[in-house]
């Protein structure tokens, strides 16, 4: 126990210093894709959370993405800019002298999304397996749709640009960290049972006396809060959104990711995601010219998709449970594994001597 | 008054029904047996109780209290635990976990005090596992306790539902087929562990079973269902003596396979 608590203030300790070096010594690129690494662990996590311990087929990540974005996105943006960029129709009236520290407008963001899980979730939860996954489908799309064609607000098919870049690695880091202890803690819990038990069999679940609309909710809105604090995070990266960015293929790429951290694991989610992140930048080569020396290849945009979604039918058709299954990598795990083992065999006598103390 | 009442129950399945005018009542402390044949609606009879189905006609009372219609969770609340036919285990959990969420519905912290690990989550947390624990001892699953319930043998999965059953709190216990696919001497030993908690949780048990020895030792009453039909219902040895439930169920020869 104490040992864990150690290791868990070593590691956190290293990662302080590994984002004060990166973000002292990487060049931009590098902090980009680590900054994406991270927001990508909130979105899996999120996800996971949802279809990985619920059991819920949900598919509407990227329309509660854009709801937070957009709404963190326009929290803080600068009056004067929002007048700028909103030359084709005016933003509507409060909106325009809105604004709100990012912290703050993060959480206003999540916090509205998770009324939009709310909102939909009770009607959409009836709803199981495929059918759930076509209405949350079609919420992602019509959330699209409104955002395109509600101009006073979200600057329609133009999308808003010049959003402050106040997404930084400390940022995306530590609410990737805040959402990964939350979403454990909750896991753990006498709810994060339930919401097991509903995964497992529902109609078990149901005669145990669990409340089946009151639990699949909770965890929608959880999950949506933190997928709509992952889009802020996201927009405020990037700087610029517009409603294309948040199609179908965003969720794919979420689900993509739980499903090869293994549905079910919050440390699969998040080795997964940096894995998928990086391998995506890593593959934009197949998206260019490859040029073998003897010959040249042209790439096809979109070949990336292709091979990830090779990738993901490999994953299901013969690794079903993922890098992880539904396992959680812990201290004692890594402690106990052979190689670990091997390391410290030297050390192992002061190691008894403590045990046998606590 | 009785502790269930059904009167006048009816369950229809599109032309199909599963249940036709069934009477029901069993007194607080009773085992009652309720058999047939295959198909002649006994699970949907459970079904009704514990609010899966509602009934197409009549009414359930629990306790006084109409329960028809009413959501499974809160059946569940008022006090009606139930095992399944087919084992429905929570798979990929342990032994222990699938105690533990029986306890759930009695939970007083929300969410975030659950997430915040608050000082009475903390103790609403002890609590559940001590009582867990206990109840694991008691029916001999303590040693399996962070063993996944799929790993566990058959027999033990079957008492493991019904320690999880158990962990509800109920009055009223519904046992579907417990001994299905037991040897007589495991059959023996169930009935003899059903009585036992029958006592120890002052209980009053509805079991559907084919083991013909288990029903007739333990139950007080029986009722007869056929086709959906009660034919006949009393005490275990008119019910044996009864022409009418011979021929149309002891006496057929191929229930000798499902014992
Ligand atoms: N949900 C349902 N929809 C349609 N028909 C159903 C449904 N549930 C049960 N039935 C039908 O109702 C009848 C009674 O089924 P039930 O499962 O209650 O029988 P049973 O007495 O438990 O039989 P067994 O001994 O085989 O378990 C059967 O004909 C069955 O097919
Ligand atoms: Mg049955």
């Amino acid at each position: 126990m104490r040992r864990n608590t150690i290791l868990t203030a070593i590691a956190l300790l290293l990662l302080i210093g590994f984002l004060a070096f990166a973000d002292n010594f990487f060049d931009l690129y590098l902090v980009r894709i680590l900054n994406l690494c991270a927001i990508y662990a909130i979105l899996g996590l999120s996800m996971n959370l949802i279809n990985g311990f619920t059991g819920l087929f949900s598919l509407g990540h990227a329309g509660f993405m854009a709801v937070g974005a957009y709404v963190t996105a326009l929290l803080t943006i600068p009056p004067d800019v929002k007048k700028q960029i909103f030359y084709m129709t005016p933003i509507m009236s409060p909106l325009d002298v809105m604004n709100l520290p990012f912290p703050l407008a993060l959480l206003v963001g999540g916090l509205l999304t998770a009324f939009v899980a709310y909102l939909i979730g009770a009607p959409a939860l009836k709803l199981k397996g495929d059918y759930l996954a076509i209405a949350t489908l079609g919420f992602g799309e019509i959330i699209r749709v409104i955002f395109t064609n509600t101009q006073s607000i979200t600057n329609g098919a133009l999308g808003l640009k010049g959003i402050p870049n106040t997404t930084n690695l400390w940022w995306s880091f530590g609410t990737a960290l805040f959402t990964l202890v939350v979403i454990a803690s909750l896991i753990r819990s006498s709810y994060g049972r339930a919401l097991m038990a509903i995964r497992e069999d529902e109609v078990a679940a149901e005669s145990m006396g669990i409340h089946l609309a009151k639990h699949k909710n909770l965890s929608f809105i959880i999950g949506a809060f933190f997928a709509g604090i992952g889009g802020g995070l996201l927009g405020n990266l990037l700087g610029t959104i517009d409603p294309k960015m948040f199609t179908f293929t965003l969720t794919f790429n979420i689900l993509l990711i739980i499903v090869l951290g293994g549905m079910g694991s919050l440390s699969g989610s998040v080795i997964s995601a940096f894995v998928v992140t990086i391998a995506n930048e890593w593959l934009r080569f197949l998206d260019e010219q490859i040029n073998l020396g003897f010959m040249v290849i042209q790439g096809k945009v979109g070949t990336r998709m292709v091979v990830f979604s090779v990738l993901l039918m490999v994953v299901v058709l013969f690794y079903r449970n993922g890098l992880m299954g539904n396992r959680e990598l812990t201290w004692d795990q890594l402690c106990n594994s052979k190689i670990w083992r091997g390391l410290s065999a030297r050390k192992r006598g002061t190691a008894i001597a403590e045990g046998g103390e606590k | 008054m009785a502790l269930l009442d059904m009167s006048q129950v009816t369950m229809r399945f599109g032309g199909l029904t599963a249940v036709k005018d069934l009477n029901l009542e069993l007194n607080s402390g009773e085992i009652i047996g309720l058999i047939g044949p295959n198909g002649a609606g006994k699970t949907t009879v459970f079904n009704m109780i514990t609010g899966v189905y509602k009934p197409t006609i009549g009414t359930i009372r629990f306790n006084g209290k109409e329960i028809s219609g009413m959501r499974p969770d809160m059946i569940t609340q008022q006090g009606i635990a139930r095992t399944f036919q087919n084992i429905r285990l929570f798979k990929e959990l342990t032994v222990l976990e699938n105690v533990l969420i029986a306890n759930h519905l009695n939970i007083a912290s929300n969410f975030m005090e659950a997430i915040l690990k608050l000082p009475r989550y903390r103790r609403e947390e002890a609590a559940m596992r001590e009582k867990s624990l206990k109840l694991l001892d008691r029916v001999g699953l303590l040693e399996h306790q962070n063993d996944k319930a799929s790993s566990l043998p058959y027999g033990l999965q079957r008492r493991l539902e019904i320690a999880r059953a158990l962990a509800t709190e109920p009055k009223l216990l519904l046992l579907d087929e417990p001994a299905a696919g037991m040897n007589p001497k495991e059959a023996a030993d169930l009935t003899v562990f059903i009585k036992e908690i029958r006592e120890e949780f002052d209980l009053t048990i509805l079991l559907i079973e084919h083991h013909m020895d288990v029903v007739m030792t333990i139950c007080d009453r029986l009722y007869v269902l056929v086709y959906g039909t009660m034919i006949a219902s009393g005490e275990p040895a008119e019910i044996q003596s009864n022409q009418q439930v011979i021929e149309a169920y002891l006496g057929v020869d191929e229930d000798a396979e499902n014992q």
